[in-house]
């Protein structure tokens, strides 16, 4: 290896080792860098400004790999920095991006956390099923409407069940939101091949809210997905 | 049961009986039009363009404008003043708080003028609350919300109108009537004027920011990530930045004269396949191999376009060429085009049939010339078309799923997250 090889991968080196990545037993290494990522990672680590960093984030959104993961999921607690990091971990398609998020939940408060499970929504992370069932249910947390609505968009089987129980036993505040999301998850299941799920979702929504535009709206889903049969 | 807005009106006046002192302009005599037939409307984020909008709806016997929601109080205040003369009143209501308008039952549709970054936030919000929506363009600011906008449009069956004035602007609508209806023969280019690509990530220095009702910044940000207060940004010079103006700004034009090429080109069901770029020029390909040529045009007659006049068009075919701007006019290959008959002069940037094509379908449930569907795929090769300019190279779109083909580097660039607590 040369010296500038060398040099330029002084502060991936750095970053790496700043965002807790050294080498752990057991863990698996992300791959190293590539140029342009190395490049925005050590902004990242290095005292920039916070918009160098924003920036440095928005670069990242679009050539970012596994090494980018932890330093953009250090940024996730940031209040002006979240959502640019967020923006990168939403593009990572490797699932260490979306683990990274699923872990941040209990660490994280307020907008930070309705920020992360946004993305989690955003990459429908079938991971973070559980994960959302239980902010769906923990008032206390604050992001339930934000939970209800990534489990819309994951919108897989297993999310759909955790909709159903949040429209038959969760809080009545939440029937609405979730209804909305049921809307979204009953589109992704039929496109899917899972007309049967979305049927018995839309049978919920329809208990849940049964009079006004919304549950017109849960009616012409319903409709829609007979017809297709 | 739940009654709506005009049952509710019609079912009381039948089970009360009528007072003896209702106005005759209540129950539409004199001219004007019965509570139960007009279409009750809010506003949310009115500045300069959209009072222009604002100005076109007033117009309309139909139409009773009741609130304004703005996060900066000399435009909510200035909008309330405008809409209180027009009726002779004091009845319009200001808010900074959008919530308050689409939570109220009696407000049928929403104008959403706002800046880019809200557009699709705030319709896909209007459209859960019930609200049918006129939004000014670009309606997205990324390729992705193009698409979840129309979703929700549809999902929650409202109408949607993008104000993309020009599908109903005589001119503009006369080319693509001779492009659509084989007068020009074979149609195998269309030209979109577009102006200067270009996206900006500065940040301007900040500045202290006012009090919450003077200007709610945090609400003016919505979907966009934070940045500092800067009072140029809410002063309407937000232009030309990443954050907050879409696609490198080939969509402020683009959202016109590329969904005019669409529909010229007889292709609003479609997108272009591939875009290749020389140096500010695009070049699309649609699947029948009509070539869509996006190219600089601008407020000072760049570009070499026959019309004068901003936000250009041309559509060439076997038999002949037409090409229309703001200006009001056309200018054609040959005369016998012109029969029937020239269109009207008739400014581009004038809504006034924009507007009432919306509130015909309002009242019908059908769509409206700029409707969501159309919208999409209009935004969607905005949007595309910049991504391929950002990349610098040649991309392949597939216009069924609506992705870039094996092109990981582009498809990543298709969303931004939004800044919480704000999502689809």
């Amino acid at each position: 290896m040369n010296v500038f090889a060398l040099r330029s991968l002084l502060p991936v080196a750095l970053v790496l080792s700043l965002a807790g990545c050294t080498t752990l037993p057991g863990v698996r290494q992300p791959a190293p860098p590539s140029p342009k990522e190395a490049t925005q990672l050590a902004v990242l680590a290095s005292p920039a400004e916070v918009h160098e960093k924003a920036r440095a984030c928005q670069e990242l959104a679009a050539v970012a790999g596994p090494a980018s993961v932890a330093p953009l999921a250090a940024l996730l607690n940031d209040e002006k920095l979240s959502s640019y990091a967020r923006s990168g971990l939403e593009s990572i398609r490797d699932a260490s991006a979306g683990e990274a998020l699923r872990q941040a939940l209990p660490r994280l408060e307020g907008r930070q956390l309705a920020g992360a499970v946004n993305s989690l929504g955003v990459r429908r992370e079938q991971a973070a099923v559980s994960d959302l069932r239980m902010l769906a249910f923990d008032p206390k947390r604050g992001a339930a409407t934000e939970a209800v609505a990534a489990l819309g968009l994951i919108g897989t089987p297993d999310a759909a069940k955790v909709l159903q129980d949040v429209l038959a036993r969760g809080p009545a505040e939440l029937r609405v939101p979730a209804t909305h999301a049921a809307l979204v998850a009953a589109e992704l299941l039929a496109k899917e091949g899972n007309a049967s799920a979305a049927k018995s979702l839309l049978d919920a929504a329809a208990k849940a809210v049964p009079a006004g535009d919304l549950a017109t709206a849960v009616r012409n889903r319903k409709a829609a997905l007979t017809a297709r049969r | 049961m739940k009654l709506s807005r005009r049952q509710f009106l019609k079912t009381t006046a039948v089970a009360i009986g009528m007072p003896t002192l209702i106005p005759a302009s209540a129950l539409g005599k004199n001219g004007s039009v019965a509570p139960s037939n007009r279409i009750v409307m809010g506003g949310i984020g009115i500045g300069p363009r959209g009072r222009e909008d604002l100005k076109a709806f007033l117009s309309n016997p139909d139409v009773q404008f009741v609130m304004i929601a703005d996060v900066q109080e000399t435009r909510r205040e200035v909008v309330r003043v405008m809409v209180n003369r027009q009726y002779n009143n004091q009845d319009c209501q200001k808010t900074r708080e959008m919530f308050d308008v689409l939570g109220r039952d009696d407000i049928d549709a929403v104008l959403i003028a706002t800046g880019d970054r809200w557009h699709a936030v705030a319709s896909i919000l209007a459209a859960k609350a019930g609200k049918d929506i006129y939004c000014e363009k670009p309606c997205s600011i990324t390729l992705r919300e193009s698409q979840e906008l129309a979703d929700a449009i549809n999902r929650y069956g409202r109408v949607f109108q993008a104000g993309t004035q020009r599908r109903n602007v005589d001119n503009f609508k006369f080319a693509a009537h001779l492009a659509r209806s084989g007068r020009l023969g074979k149609i195998h280019t269309v030209h979109a004027g577009i102006l200067q690509l270009d996206e900006s990530h500065k940040w301007l220095a900040a500045e202290p920011e006012p009090a919450i009702d003077v200007v709610d910044w945090d609400r003016w940000l919505g979907p966009a990530p934070w940045r500092p207060f800067n009072k140029d940004y809410v002063n309407g010079r937000w232009r030309g930045y990443y954050d907050f103006h879409g696609g490198a700004a080939l969509p402020e034009w683009g959202a016109h004269t590329i969904d005019l090429c669409q529909w010229g080109a007889s292709a609003d069901d479609t997108v272009p396949v591939e875009f290749e770029m020389d140096g500010q020029t695009i070049y699309g390909r649609y699947p029948s191999g009509v070539k869509l040529v996006m190219r600089r045009a601008g407020f000072r007659g760049e570009g070499n376009w026959v019309v004068p006049g901003t936000c250009p068009i041309r559509y060439e075919g076997s038999e002949g060429w037409v090409e229309a701007a703001d200006s009001g006019k056309v200018a054609v290959s040959s005369p016998s085009l012109l029969e029937p008959g020239t269109p009207a002069i008739m400014a581009g940037t004038d809504p006034s049939k924009h507007v009432r094509d919306f509130l015909d379908c309002v009242k019908s449930r059908a769509k409206p010339a700029a409707n969501a569907d159309v919208t999409r795929r209009g935004h969607i090769v905005s949007h595309a078309a910049a991504i391929g300019w950002r990349l610098g190279r040649k991309v392949q779109f597939d216009p069924v799923k609506e992705t870039f083909v094996n092109d990981d580097e582009a498809n990543r660039m298709c969303s931004r997250a939004r800044r919480a607590p704000w999502h689809a």
